[in-house]
């Protein structure tokens, strides 16, 4: 048993200095990754080595004569919680979100203390003792509270009322609906049965298939597919229209959608929202290649009102580029991010 | 865990060869620093060997990533003429003729590159990849291609796209490599900036830079070795300072660029007539220059743009009385400075592809009848049109071909370039009218106005000294001049000193009782009021709608401290003391009703 609770502290010690660390920004809060969809398991799996190094920590500290009272116990631990939420988990979670955690785990905490007639007593006991002051240090602590309240929730309150300049929070849908059809030059498109005309093999006809073998490599720094490239001259079909569309692309779309189609173009700077990052698997991986040709051909201008609220300062573009023109575009856009456009069934 | 395994192998193969340098160093110390001597290598400078030449399989390797991610830009032989090239201002590299502007060897010489060797300091165009060149539209790859891949496309461009030059010819190249790891930055006290202040009009940097260090000094007669249009770097913007390597403030970065001088532009080296010392002086003045906030702290930079964060709110503080003119004036100098950051307008007919001005700092000030805005911004010239303009200045969509014709053809941007018509500099301030009105899906649309019913209110300043009001009620239609408003506008301040534009302009707050709602803004204290900013450069050919644009900003009208701040507080904390005193008493009361 000691030996396990030795063990136990040992943790505990660890993982104390780590998070004192942390918050002195003497290790960086991100040293121990948290890894991608396992996040909560792992947050849990280290709360629990916390909550087992606390325990023996307690146990060591009560067996050498220096037990922590159940008040500070509760305390310590409340604040534990906020400062781990504060510090430890990356990147940072919102105040809001925070204040939620810290809200249910005062109610944990207090549940704990108070689980039994016994515990409670224990717990209540410290306040208690400076409430009654009866002995010197209890009642220099019960004046230094006096005084310390009400200038502590009048500071607060005058921070709270004291009016500040924060840019409005604004919420925004990133893809409305689409609607059925779309007219572009003249000409009515439906977008469920549109597809793209320059996914075509070398014979012409429209191919999927050997559109996606000549898709660029998946992963870190996509790149064409080797004898795949589309500045080969004798190219005739998908590739002959990528290399096209690229062109377009370069002459118009990157400026603002950046060279590596990532949204960080040379006046992205400029824009709030920043424009939309075509290899995030949020974007154009989610949609169908007929709603990018509406988004490219509208702009934000012709989003629909029933989708709002949304903010876009991407111009119709029909208004500069053919039909064809966009189709190649999108066919470069998918042909560089290495994705698939979604289809419709 | 791909990327950590390569990293190690890299670091692996990095020890080696270092392992291995050092030990032919050992041997070859001696004649090295006798041959050193005999050279004549400029003060900070050191010979070195040329590398050798990357594995045929990795230039292989590397012609995949360049015809995936450069070629666009570059071209298809490398000689900087892709599709992107000719609406790109400064233009993409040509690498055909191996010259390269960021560099620690001399002046003339090829920069350093080892396929073999990514190490900082040591491979000047694995780092100029890495990082990218802020200011241009060469991104940092750093995160999208893997070290490998940089190192890859490196060894294809120096070996199949530099045709000129070899990389590994030992009868014509020589490295003389600037020893930027053993120089130890000189402090940046009083005395060294001040030296360098003195050093900068000695060496004759202000003909170029300016007397403010602006880039305004011979802004529109430079051009680089291919005959294309280049502007001396601004040294308030050292964000866009190309070999800045997402590190601005360093004055290493400063340091480097004036000891090799950028090759392919006018900008020498000063190494053969500069002192170690000297050089360290000049550069700590250039840094000091750059932008900071009001504290002193250099500005944040945001990683993936390379440019300063924004924040969108424009805080406009209360004054009692009349707002000043002087900039010096308390109130002014008191007042929080915002960057507002500005692109290039390339939605609209014309559009502006070369955007010159990059941002503004604006500050705003309000009393009860108007609100004043003191917009500065960096022009490296003062634009004044004259005569009759071949086309009115709010025009928008006039016949531009939407093709410009490829550089080299007659109307191409390239010729253009420091040879448009001049218009007039000029700023504009657009707020929507009616904004409190504005349901949610019109909100975004406020550039240029969104339709008859909900139009925007432009303020428009010209360097001719003009201040005219317009209407903008839509995206493609004209500008509409406001004749009844103007005589509530007012110039309090307009000049351009050494490559920066200082304007006051000041328009009433507005007010619900004699104000025409439906056309002018009305300006609420404590709300969030949109706004827009334009610039027009004169020498840059803009006018109409080809101009710098931002963001929608909020100009918030800060409230003077509501009394209730100040009474409140008090009022709280004298509860919490009689609940104190409650708890007490009944505590008290309890332990005696016990203890009897």
């Amino acid at each position: 048993m000691k030996a396990l609770m030795s063990v136990g502290a040992l943790v505990g010690a660890i993982a104390l200095l780590l998070l004192v660390g942390m918050i002195l920004d003497v290790v960086p809060s991100n040293t121990v990754r948290l890894v991608e969809g396992y996040m909560p398991i792992q947050m849990l799996v280290e709360v629990a080595c916390f909550v087992v190094g606390f325990a023996g920590l307690s146990y060591m500290l009560s067996s050498m004569g220096m037990a922590v009272p159940r008040f500070w116990q509760g305390i310590g631990f409340w604040a534990f919680v906020l400062l781990y939420l504060k510090f430890r988990v990356y990147p940072p979670i919102p105040f809001s979100v925070r204040a939620m955690y810290g809200t249910v785990s005062l109610v944990a905490v207090f549940m704990w203390v108070s689980a039994n007639e016994d515990d409670w007593k224990k717990f209540k006991q410290p306040i208690m003792n400076v409430l009654d002051a009866q002995s010197g240090a209890n009642k220099m602590l019960r004046y230094a509270y006096l005084v310390l309240i009400p200038v502590l929730v009048g500071f607060t309150s005058f921070n709270a009322m004291k009016p500040t300049s924060e840019e409005p929070v604004e919420l925004r849908t990133v893809h409305p609906a689409p609607p059925a059809s779309t007219k572009v030059h003249g000409k009515t498109y439906t977008l469920q049965t549109s597809q793209n005309p320059y996914r075509v093999n070398p014979e012409g006809k429209f191919d999927q298939e050997y559109s996606n073998k000549l898709i660029v490599e998946q992963g870190m720094g996509r790149l064409m597919a080797p004898n795949a490239n589309p500045w080969d001259e004798k190219n005739q079909g998908y590739l002959k229209y990528v290399k096209e569309g690229g062109e377009i692309f370069f002459q118009n779309c990157h400026f603002c959608h950046g060279d590596n189609l990532n949204g960080r173009g040379l006046h992205a700077f400029a824009f709030n929202p920043i424009p939309a990052n075509f290899t995030d698997p949020g974007t154009i991986a989610q949609l169908q290649e007929t709603f990018i040709f509406w988004r490219v051909a509208k702009g934000g201008i012709g989003l629909p009102n029933e989708g709002f609220p949304w903010a876009s300062v991407m111009p119709p573009w029909e208004q500069h580029l053919t039909v064809d023109e966009i189709w190649k575009v999108i066919l470069f856009e998918y042909w560089h991010t290495g994705y698939y456009p979604r289809t419709w069934d | 865990m791909r990327k950590k395994m390569m990293n190690t192998s890299m670091g692996k193969k990095a020890g080696i060869v270092l392992a291995s340098a050092f030990g032919l160093a050992l041997f070859s110390a001696g004649p090295l620093v006798l041959s050193a001597s005999a050279e004549e290598v400029p003060q900070g400078f050191k010979k070195g060997e040329l590398a050798p030449e990357p594995a045929a399989d990795m230039i292989e390797a590397g012609k995949r990533v360049y015809f995936t991610k450069c070629v666009w830009c570059h071209g298809v032989d490398g000689a900087g003429d892709g599709p992107g090239a000719d609406r790109l201002w400064p233009r993409p590299r040509n690498f055909n003729q191996g010259t390269f502007k960021i560099r620690h060897t001399a002046s003339g010489e090829l920069p350093l590159f080892d396929a073999k060797k990514p190490t900082p300091g040591q491979n000047d165009l694995f780092e100029t990849v890495t990082h990218g060149l802020p200011g241009s539209a060469m991104p940092s790859w750093e995160g999208i291609l893997t070290e490998e891949q940089r190192l890859q496309v490196l060894s294809f461009v120096t070996t199949q796209l530099v045709k000129d030059r070899k990389f590994t010819d030992k009868q014509s190249e020589s490295q003389t490599i600037l020893q930027m790891a053993d120089l130890k930055p000189k402090e940046a006290t009083e005395e060294s900036k001040k030296r360098g202040s003195e050093l900068i009009v000695e060496k004759k940097c202000v003909e170029c830079h300016g007397m403010e260090g602006r880039g305004d000094g011979n802004a529109f007669n430079l051009k680089d070795d291919w005959g294309f249009s280049i502007q001396p770097a601004n040294w308030h913007k050292c964000w866009n300072f190309r070999g800045s390597r997402q590190d601005p403030y360093n004055v290493k970065n400063i340091f480097r660029t004036f000891s090799t001088g950028v090759n392919g532009t006018p900008m020498p080296s000063f190494a053969d007539s500069t002192s170690v010392d000297d050089r360290w002086d000049i550069a700590n003045f250039v840094n000091s220059l750059c932008e900071r906030d009001a504290q002193g702290n250099p500005l944040s930079i945001d990683p993936q743009t390379d440019k300063p964060k924004v924040n969108f709110v424009l805080p406009s503080n209360p004054v009692e009385g009349e707002i000043p003119t002087d900039i010096e004036n308390e109130a002014w100098q008191k007042t929080q400075k915002r960057l507002i950051a500005m692109g290039g307008q390339i939605t609209h007919k014309p559009r502006n592809f070369v955007n010159r001005i990059d941002d503004l700092w604006v500050r705003s000030l309000y009393n009860e009848k108007s609100i004043v805005y003191l917009i500065e911004w960096d022009d490296r010239t003062k634009s004044v049109a004259e005569g009759k303009l071949p086309w009115a200045p709010t025009q928008v969509n006039i016949d531009v071909k939407e093709q410009d014709p490829k550089t080299g053809e007659e109307g191409s941007i390239a010729a253009h370039q420091n040879n448009y018509a001049v218009y007039n500099d000029a700023v504009a301030i657009e707020t929507p009218v009616k904004w409190q009105d504005l349901p949610a899906p019109i909100k975004p649309r406020y550039l240029f106005g969104s339709n008859e019913q909900y139009p925007v209110d432009i303020v428009k300043w010209e360097a001719d000294g003009s201040l005219r009001a317009f209407k903008g009620t839509g995206w493609d239609k004209d500008f509409e001049e406001r004749d009844s408003y103007e005589e509530n506008l007012k110039i309090l301040k307009s000049e351009w000193k050494n490559g920066r534009w200082y304007v006051m302009i000041q328009r009433p707050v507005g007010n619900k009782k004699d104000q025409d709602y439906d056309e002018d803004t009305l300006f609420e204290m404590g709300k969030y009021i949109p706004t827009v900013f334009f610039a027009w450069d004169g020498h840059n050919g803009d006018a109409g709608r080809k101009m710098a644009v931002s963001a929608f900003y909020y100009t918030f009208m800060q409230p003077p401290t509501p009394r209730e701040v100040y009474i409140y507080p008090f009022v709280i904390a004298g509860g919490i003391v009689l609940l104190e005193a409650w708890v007490l008493t009944r505590r008290a009361n309890k332990r005696k009703g016990k203890t009897l």
